[in-house]
């Protein structure tokens, strides 16, 4: 069967799907599901083609939801739920992350208040790590300007014992067994600043798909890359038009090549010249502006979760905004279509290659 | 608080995003001397509310409202408010924000 690329769009009021063939030309929109709800994010398994949402509604509290039919229906989770006589409770999910293709029916999700869950039974239940929560550490945690969550969970393309999580604002941590044990990983080299406690605020941290050790970092201040074997985070700012952001993408195959939209760190909207994806193909050595398409000067805003990937070739490069706009490339980047406009507030963007 | 000895008949209203909680419930009728005991059988009728009404450590949603008859349970007694045969108990999303 040919491929189709299906978006999953989260927004500020429910959760809408793009879908299109593997020419990627014309989108077909359906939705919102569970609006007005707020969708943080959702996710397609590829392992087993499962969908999963962040619904993060006041009616009835936030919750996870999973489909098993790509999206047509949807089954609710046993909510993550912090222990008896704990002082926190379960507030709302940033981030589902299926796990490694080696681990079926193993998925990770990072919430806020900031704590990592495992579902070991394809996201129907969640069971909090407890050796994060333990981590004396964890006091120096502190909410960033949209809370304290964890949002980013790194598994490594190839030992799916090795992970990193990124919390806002908690730095990384690494895990070589699994999530059994953490340790602090916030060691820089190149930044301006030193803060060995909690690393600035974490945006998005990423793991390379392919290849095992390669890891690209957004955080509030500087982006970062680690190669395989490297124990410091390389700060590859340089060339971009400001230091702040939070969407981010890796190549799936090309192991160089990674995506960024800055942001004024102030306004928190496109720096000028306005909107436009940076991409680098040397790890972030340099970096090249895109906006071939995209409406110039444009002060547009793009959050933590609103760009990813599919996995054809030449690789679609996609991503949200505030405005309600779904821009699409079908060239690597370089240049750009509207997929999908007049939708609510962008939060997420994941891109799902179905064969 | 004396509770009888034969629970009083109520009824369960649910109102908007609870009815989908509930897999499109809208009335549930059950016996129960207080709004605490109605809402542990509305649970056990529709074990889908159970994280719907309340949060991990057993407290109630915020945004949710619970109306006995016209009266916000708040105002009578909130959780231990006490029920009569034929009362009408309301579960309500509650509408907040501008």
């Amino acid at each position: 069967m040919a491929k189709q690329v299906v978006l999953l769009v989260g927004t500020k009021k429910g959760l809408y799907t793009l879908r299109s063939d593997a020419d990627r030309k014309k989108w077909t929109a359906d939705g919102p599901h569970q609006a007005p709800a707020p969708i943080h994010h959702a996710t397609y398994d590829a392992r087993d083609g499962s969908m999963y949402a962040a619904i993060n509604s006041t009616w009835g509290g936030s919750r996870i939801e999973y489909s098993r039919d790509l999206g047509k229906t949807w089954q609710t989770s046993k909510n993550p739920a912090f222990p008896e006589g704990s002082d926190r409770t379960f507030f709302q999910t940033w981030h589902i992350e299926p796990g490694h293709v080696k681990t079926p029916n193993l998925l990770w999700a990072g919430t806020e208040p900031a704590a990592l869950w495992k579902s070991e039974d394809r996201g129907e239940t969640w069971q909090l790590n407890q050796a994060l929560d333990d981590q004396p550490s964890r006091a120096k945690w502190v909410p960033g300007f949209g809370g304290m969550g964890l949002h980013s969970i790194a598994i490594d393309a190839v030992d799916p014992k090795k992970m990193q999580v990124g919390i806002s604002v908690g730095g990384v941590y690494t895990s070589t067994d699994g999530g059994a044990s953490w340790a602090q990983d916030n060691a820089q080299t190149g930044g301006k600043e030193d803060r060995p406690d909690v690393f600035y605020c974490i945006h998005k941290l990423l793991a390379h798909p392919k290849v095992s050790g390669v890891r690209f970092m957004r955080v509030h201040v500087d982006v970062f890359w680690r190669e395989p074997g490297e124990t410091a985070w390389r700060n590859r700012t340089e060339g971009l038009p400001s230091t702040f952001g939070f969407a981010a993408a890796m190549h799936p195959r090309d192991r160089s090549v990674a995506y960024v939209i800055p942001l004024d760190d102030t306004k928190r909207t496109a720096s000028p010249p306005g909107i436009g994806v940076y991409s680098t193909n040397d790890r972030g050595a340099t970096w090249t502006r895109n906006d071939k398409g995209l409406p110039p000067g444009a002060a547009l805003e793009s959050v933590r979760e609103g760009m990813d990937t599919d996995l054809l070739d030449p690789l679609g490069v996609y991503f949200g905004t505030a405005n309600g706009d779904v821009w699409a490339s079908r060239d690597e980047g370089r240049s750009w279509e509207r997929a999908a406009q007049y939708l609510p507030y962008v939060t997420s963007v994941h891109a799902a290659t179905i064969d | 608080m004396t509770v009888p000895d034969r629970r009083p008949h109520v009824r369960i209203l649910l109102h908007g995003a609870y009815r989908g909680f509930a897999g499109g419930a809208r009335e549930v009728t059950l016996d129960a001397a207080t709004l605490r005991e109605a809402l542990a059988a509305l649970v056990r009728a529709h074990p889908s509310l159970a994280e719907r009404l309340r949060d991990e450590h057993g407290k109630l949603r915020a945004h949710l409202s619970l109306f006995v008859n016209a009266e916000d349970s708040r105002f009578v007694g909130g959780e231990d408010a006490t029920l009569a045969d034929g009362d009408i108990v309301h579960v309500i999303p509650a509408l907040s924000g501008g």
